[in-house]
């Protein structure tokens, strides 16, 4: 017996919608998952009329159905805003260099600038020679911390108001239950927060797709038939987000509704008066929005340029301890080279 | 959940344990000397993170833990009224023996306290076969002066007997709870359902017999896991309470319930019932529906979870059990409670539950809700104030009672997807 679409329209339903268990018919679909979206962002006032947003594209599903979501609710709803893309390429032979690709075909598809911003001006490295220094473990680590402080570079670049990021709910459920499971409490506080950063020093970064399912999007993106990349990064993936994604994967399968609820449960969580909480400032080095002093990515960038990739990676202390040997070192060789040209 | 036995004890209970084959990894059976108090010893036990120590130096510690945590936080007034729950599990005998002994000390060292047991009986939800009333009454003997009652999980608190008095019956009650379960679609939703009756009647059994605090023995592994799913189930704004040393929810604040043995991890529990020759009542701790695999339940998925990333990560225990130390409970003054658990409920509206009820509206409207975009917000609005006298995860819990929701259709959409979609791409 065929199912009929939840809405009495007629049709024969589609899918099954995770989040509410509905049965829709394809255009239902269509209609309930763009509403939403807008819902999402009018009533959580993302975005104010005649701001320049900058869609960090990776030219994945996520992002892909964020730009044209967006797009289709500026004209829609009459936003007012001016829509831009920003790709960061870390440099990733068969895998960066192939998703950057389609980001060019949604420029053109959707009608919007791009502006590509690589590590290797930014940094002076590609992904492909850090992991070439550091090997396949931690190499995540480098790839991330770039990554996020490529975003606001690139945004101040642009000069836009904010900037949209893909992540959608089973990214942020993952991401709680990660950081419950690392005992991280700073993280664990502003990890679900749909809005991140603003203030007068920082680009304030949005999530239109929080409340969006994983599941949805990729039957969205079929359905419309959209052009994205869905290749796997060629360099190992993180371990131990893997577990965290991995158990969600699963408690999915027990009950689709639990995405929303570990949502809501990290929104709903409080800390102790005696739990430190980071302070955001200023990186002295580079400038750029920090909790740590230096921030992380001047310190793993150091670390690169020194020859001593581990000294961003674990207890701060290691690191100073391995700067101090290897400026002892210098001070000998240079004190070598005096003798040597005293004769 | 704990494991801790499973496969050790047979029917003779925890007796074949003692047999050398079967010891406790890190209890060595080989003479050498305490590092703690110097003197030799047959048998030595040897904690990981610490030396090896002679049995007298090992319980010094253990029961230290046990002290330590109620003095520290100084929950426990002098002279209370205690009730200790005693579910036959290798923890609770290990609770009650530390109990004991805190109590037999001499004045100085004394746990000043008046502790009366029961024994929470749920075979008939089990399916399994009801407790040795022998070798409770045996129990009863060997800690004397505690009284030791039973109650059966499902039956009236009123229906409370002393261990003298008692014999297994299969009252009409237990089938009604029984029936209750069975409406209940999920096996997540009947495990969260009688976690939550099993804390009620306790509560009511406390106050029948005029105890103010109850013990409970959840140790470190226990509360990692509660942890994880209390988050899962949605019940992150109370999480904080169903892992902390005290928890003030059960009868309306009037019972306080304690878990005095929450930095005590398997392996002590396991060296302690070795170390005092405790035979556990039953094998292991299995709760209502852990016998149908990990898949069953999100409770099962998480405990399983958290056992396989032990074996691999060996702090993650203590690392999640750690951060249910950091939080706490997210409440206000004059803030209603959930009817069902007694959580404080949201005291403003909550974004994530709107976008819930919001994508219901949008799914019953389809595409014609363009016309009546603004009204659907205002409709998702009035049915999330509507459930306002339960929490969100117990309102979950209701709404499988409520509709039987078309369950047959699971399967005909497992078909569906699999020819529909290419899922093989999914990140």
């Amino acid at each position: 017996m065929p199912i009929n679409c939840k809405s009495q329209c007629g049709n024969r339903a589609a899918l099954k919608r995770p989040k509410t268990g509905d049965a829709l018919c394809k255009e239902c679909f269509f209609a309930a998952f763009e509403a939403e979206i807008h819902h999402t962002i009018s009533s959580s006032n993302l975005f104010r009329r005649g701001e320049k947003v900058a869609v960090a594209a990776s030219g994945g599903k996520d992002s892909t159905v964020l730009a044209h979501v967006l797009k289709l609710l500026n004209e829609r709803h009459d936003y007012g805003l001016e829509l831009v893309l920003l790709s960061i390429d870390e440099g990733i032979t068969g895998y960066r260099d192939d998703s950057l690709e389609t980001v060019k075909q949604n420029r053109d598809d959707y009608q919007m600038p791009l502006k590509i911003i690589s590590y290797e001006e930014l940094y002076g490295w590609t992904m492909d020679r850090i992991v070439a220094q550091i090997g396949r473990s931690n190499n995540c680590t480098f790839c991330g911390v770039f990554r996020r402080q490529a975003l606001d570079r690139g945004a101040k670049l642009l000069g836009v108001d904010s900037i949209a990021t893909g992540h959608n709910a089973d990214d942020i459920a993952e991401t709680v239950l990660m950081n419950v499971l690392r005992g991280d409490t700073a993280r664990l506080r502003r990890c679900t927060d749909i809005r991140t950063g603003g203030g007068e020093d920082s680009i304030p970064r949005v999530k239109p797709l929080k409340y969006s399912y994983e599941k949805e999007i990729v039957m969205y993106a079929h359905y419309k038939k959209l052009v994205y990349f869905s290749t796997e990064c060629v360099f190992a993936p993180n371990a131990y987000r893997g577990h965290a994604r991995a158990f969600l994967k699963d408690l999915e399968k027990v009950r689709p509704a639990v995405i929303m609820d570990i949502i809501y449960s990290g929104e709903q969580l409080r800390f102790k008066d005696t739990v430190k909480k980071p302070v955001r400032g200023i990186c002295t080095r580079c400038s750029f929005v920090s909790s740590q002093q230096p921030c992380k990515a001047c310190v793993l960038l150091e670390g690169l340029n020194r020859g001593l990739p581990k000294l961003g990676i674990g207890k701060k202390s290691k690191g100073d301890r391995m700067i101090a040997k290897q400026d002892q070192e210098l001070a000998l060789r240079e004190r070598a080279n005096l003798v040597k040209n005293d004769f | 959940m704990c494991s801790i036995g499973e496969d050790d004890f047979g029917d003779e209970g925890g007796a074949h344990a003692m047999v050398a084959e079967s010891l406790p990894a890190g209890i060595v059976l080989s003479t050498g000397d305490c590092t703690k108090c110097g003197t030799s010893s047959s048998e030595l036990y040897k904690l990981n993170f610490r030396t090896p120590e002679c049995r007298a130096c090992f319980l010094t510690y253990v029961r230290h833990k046990f002290r330590a945590a109620l003095g520290a936080a100084k929950v426990l007034p002098r002279d209370a009224e205690v009730l200790l729950v005693l579910d036959g599990s290798a923890e609770s005998l290990v609770l009650l023996d530390m109990l004991h002994f805190a109590q037999t000390q001499n004045t100085f060292k004394r746990l000043h306290c008046n502790a009366r047991v029961v024994y929470v009986e749920d075979q008939a939800l089990q399916e399994r076969d009801p407790v040795d009333v022998e070798s409770l009454q045996a129990l009863s003997r060997q800690y004397e002066p505690f009284e030791f009652h039973v109650i059966e999980l499902g039956a009236p608190p009123s229906s409370l007997r002393n261990i003298k008095d008692y014999s297994p019956t299969s009252a009409e009650e237990i089938n009604r709870l029984g029936v209750k379960l069975e409406k209940l679609r999920s096996l997540t939703a009947r495990q969260d359902y009688l976690q939550q009756e099993r804390k009620n009647l306790i509560a009511s059994v406390a106050q029948q017999l005029h105890c103010s605090h109850v013990f409970e023995s959840s140790i470190s592994v226990d509360l990692a896991t509660q942890l994880l799913t209390a988050i899962a189930l949605g019940r992150g704004g109370s999480a904080a309470l169903d892992v902390a040393l005290l928890d003030d929810r059960l009868a309306g604040g009037d019972v306080k319930l304690l878990r005095p043995l929450k930095d005590l991890n398997e392996q002590e529990v396991q060296f302690y019932v070795h170390a005092q020759r405790l035979k556990p009542l039953l094998k292991g701790r299995l709760r209502y529906g852990q016998e149908r695999g990990e898949t069953a339940s999100l409770q099962n998925l998480t405990s399983a979870f958290v056992t396989n990333l032990q074996q691999n990560y060996a702090s993650t225990v203590s690392t999640v059990f750690r951060t249910g130390d950091k939080i706490t409970s997210n409440t206000h003054p004059e803030q209603a409670s959930c009817f069902h658990c007694q959580s404080a409920l949201d005291s403003q509206l909550s974004d994530t539950l709107l976008a819930i009820e919001y994508s219901r509206s949008v799914s019953e409207a389809g595409v014609s809700l363009h016309k009546n975009g603004e009204d659907l917000e205002e409709l998702a609005r009035k049915r999330l104030e509507s459930q306002n006298d339960l929490c969100h995860a117990c309102h979950r819990i209701q709404m499988e009672l409520d509709s039987v929701v078309a369950a047959a259709d699971d399967h005909r959409w497992a078909e569906h997807y699999k020819r529909a979609l290419p899922y093989g791409n999914r990140r």
